[in-house]
């Protein structure tokens, strides 16, 4: 068997303890779940992954109304009915022919592929539940059947497989149970500076000091949302482009790094060191 | 470490581990430990600081179970016994932790007998994690033979055949270290609410219904319609499901008892409003009768049997701490806050009705679970409970809302 060892991109920087864990759930053939605030690089990972490895990528962005089915394939019903009626005429496409109308969901592809691929499964947590327990089965065996032909797609080579959720606590057990689980904690000042750095390597380091700092002494306020890191990246971009170094007292700027009306109110009126409650 | 028998004899050594984690409340299994067992065969494991990463990832899927891992693993690999408390916290006189290193510092003449009065809290609990800390320096780093070292209760006592030899750590930190760092103890299901979680939790609530455009093709239908249009086709197209959920919000806003939770009801009710489109909001005195009202300063009354008429899959969440002198709650005539005259219906019944009518009806309040028995007023608080699934105002009793008022 063909070992893959992650060891994180020049746009990625990895902690060891994730990597570690990154090339233990590969190792292992298991599904991975990232879990995390936003901004900690949940959904960045696969997409490193894929890239450093050398292997294609499979999206799928989970909605609240996704039925779990249509992440496998989906049937266009319509056309083919259009073709029974009128004809298929040039296209190729022959009305007897069932796959002739499918159309594969990323799922789908992944498990098609003749090749290792990095499978994504993009805040799974949106999903309801009885949709989440369909995957399950799907993801555990890696196979799904196709309804209307009865026909079963299984794959020949195990995708890597990477999911991501913002709650903690709503996945099943059951799901849980057959997954590897990762909290990503949110990254030390330390590990924040080696981020910015792989962002801006050629920025003036009194200023990305000055942003850190600033940004570090933020997020301990308690906002309602915090800012994270892409706020943080996004916010020295700006910095740079605006040639200022931001001082503690009146940071410029300030709504890159603060989204919520509330928070940035609260933040001028400056009784924002009060946490509400314990 | 080697593959085959060595691993044999590793697995029989992470029974205990098992048995230990169980015992902290983390649930392993022996799947897990099958699935361990696999990781080591394949050689994924060369150092402690790779068994500490990969036995969490068999063992832990929770974060709220890590800081749990993290206490089991540092008294079983290195005999070091962690507190479930964080630094700083006053529980910590409360753990049996703090307790037998009290007893062994008196013995060991390090403290005097009477250190308790003596010395003021604060020190005491520097102290304590000042030797914590020494302790773990005192691992750090080297090679170590996994649980045959000398002050780990679990009886490996240097009997090499039982023990796993690890060597180094693997570039990153130690996982001594990072246990260290406690990093999962905010996660623990005890932990009061904050907007952050408070927000998150209540996103879980959904209740699906048919709504907006039709875009929707219905096949079945279609294809019979069809059918019988001789076979012109006839596309059937239906809703699709959207969220659609409707709240009730009904708030003790009134008397004395309620006032510590000012706060904590103004966040919840900010934060339902933003969750919950269609919601609504009524507020009472202590306890419910034949009508609510609309207003905070309750002028403008709401009776109940008008809300009674709404939809049976109204969510209601009731919001107080359900604490009163029982005549209030049970006798005719018992409202406090107005002259409801003695032909008044008692509280229960209306209490009885509103439960009857709604099965999503859930009762949320501010004060803590463990107080439930004991504090004032303590009767009327479980004679409601009888009535409405109640939940207190933590991270865990706002998702057990929200499971059982999302139930179908």
């Amino acid at each position: 068997m063909k070992t893959y060892a992650f060891e994180g991109t020049d746009k990625y920087y990895l902690d060891p303890e994730l990597r570690a864990i990154v090339n233990m759930a590969l190792a292992m053939e298991k599904p991975l779940i990232l879990t995390g605030e936003a901004g900690t690089g949940k959904t960045q990972l696969a997409f490193e992954v894929a890239r450093a490895l050398g292997m294609r990528l499979e999206v799928l962005r989970c909605k609240s109304t996704i039925k779990g089915e249509e992440a496998c394939y989906t049937q266009d019903t319509v056309l083919r009915l259009n073709d029974a009626r009128f004809g298929s005429g040039k296209t190729g496409r022959n009305v007897e022919n069932f796959y002739d109308y499918v159309i594969w969901g990323p799922i789908g592809r992944a498990f098609r592929a003749d090749e290792k691929v990095v499978l994504l499964l993009d805040e799974i947590d949106k999903t309801e539940s009885d949709v989440q327990d369909n995957l399950l089965d799907i993801l555990d065996e890696c196979q799904f059947t196709i309804r209307e032909v009865n026909e079963t797609i299984k794959a020949a080579i195990r995708p890597a497989i990477f999911i991501t959720s913002d709650a903690k606590r709503e996945l099943s057990d059951p799901f849980l149970r057959r997954c590897y689980c990762h909290h990503i904690a949110f990254p030390s000042p330390d590990d924040m500076r080696r981020i910015v750095n792989l962002h801006y390597p050629d920025t003036n380091p009194k200023l990305l000091k000055a942003a850190t700092d600033i940004f570090y002494e933020l997020r301990g306020r308690g906002f309602e949302k915090p800012p994270a890191t892409s706020e943080l990246l996004n916010w020295i971009g700006a910095l740079e482009i605006a040639d200022r170094i931001p001082e503690p007292e009146d940071p410029p700027l300030i709504g890159v790094l603060l989204k919520r009306a509330g928070d940035i109110q609260r933040f001028r009126k400056g009784d924002a060191g009060r946490r509400p409650y314990y | 470490m080697g593959k085959g028998e060595d691993a044999r004899t590793a697995s029989a050594l992470f029974v205990d581990f098992v048995a230990l984690l169980r015992e902290y409340g983390v649930p392993a299994s022996v799947k897990d430990l099958l699935e361990l067992n696999q990781g080591l065969e394949k050689g994924l494991v060369e150092s402690l600081d790779d068994l500490y990463v990969f036995a969490r990832l068999c063992f832990v899927r929770r974060a709220e179970h890590m800081d749990a891992y993290e206490r089991a693993f540092a008294l079983y690999f290195f005999g070091i016994d962690l507190p479930p408390v964080a630094e700083g916290d006053p529980e910590l006189f409360q753990t049996k932790q703090f307790r037998e290193w009290l007893e062994q510092q008196v013995r060991a003449g390090k403290l005097p007998p009477r250190a308790v009065w003596e010395l003021d809290p604060e020190e005491l609990m520097r102290r304590f994690w000042d030797t914590v800390r020494e302790q773990m320096e005192g691992h750090h780093g080297g090679s170590r033979w996994i649980g045959t070292g000398g002050n780990s209760p679990f009886g490996h006592s240097g009997n090499a055949a039982r023990g796993v030899r690890v060597y180094g750590e693997s570039g990153g930190r130690s996982a001594l270290k990072v246990i260290g760092d406690r990093r999962y103890i905010q996660y623990s299901d005890a932990v009061t609410l904050r907007e952050e979680n408070l927000r998150q939790a209540l996103e879980t609530m959904k209740h699906m219904k048919a709504e907006g455009p039709r875009d929707r093709l219905n096949l079945d239908e279609t294809i019979r319609r069809t059918a019988r249009n001789g076979g012109e086709i006839d596309l059937v197209f239906e809703r699709d499901l959207r969220d659609k959920i409707s709240v009730v919000l009904l708030i003790d806003n009134g008397g004395y008892s309620m006032r510590p939770f000012i706060r904590l009801t103004q966040m919840l009710f900010t934060k339902l409003h933003e969750r919950f489109e269609d919601l609504t909001t009524y507020y009472f005195h202590n306890t419910i009768y034949e009508k609510v009202w609309v207003d905070f300063r309750r002028v403008r009354a709401f009776p109940i049997e008008t809300l009674l008429t709404r939809r049976q899959d109204t969510r209601i969440v009731i919001f107080g701490d359900a604490t009163m002198a029982p005549e209030e709650l049970e006798l005719p005539g018992g409202a406090l806050a107005y002259w409801g005259g003695a032909a008044q219906l008692p509280s229960t019944y209306w209490l009885n009705r509103l439960a009857e009518r709604f099965r999503h009806a859930c009762w949320l309040n501010p004060i803590p679970k463990d107080q439930w028995d004991s504090t004032y007023g303590a009767y009327t608080l479980n004679r409601i409970r009888r009535l409405f699934h109640m939940e207190d105002m933590t991270l865990g009793g706002i998702k057990g809302m929200v499971e059982f008022l999302s139930e179908k």
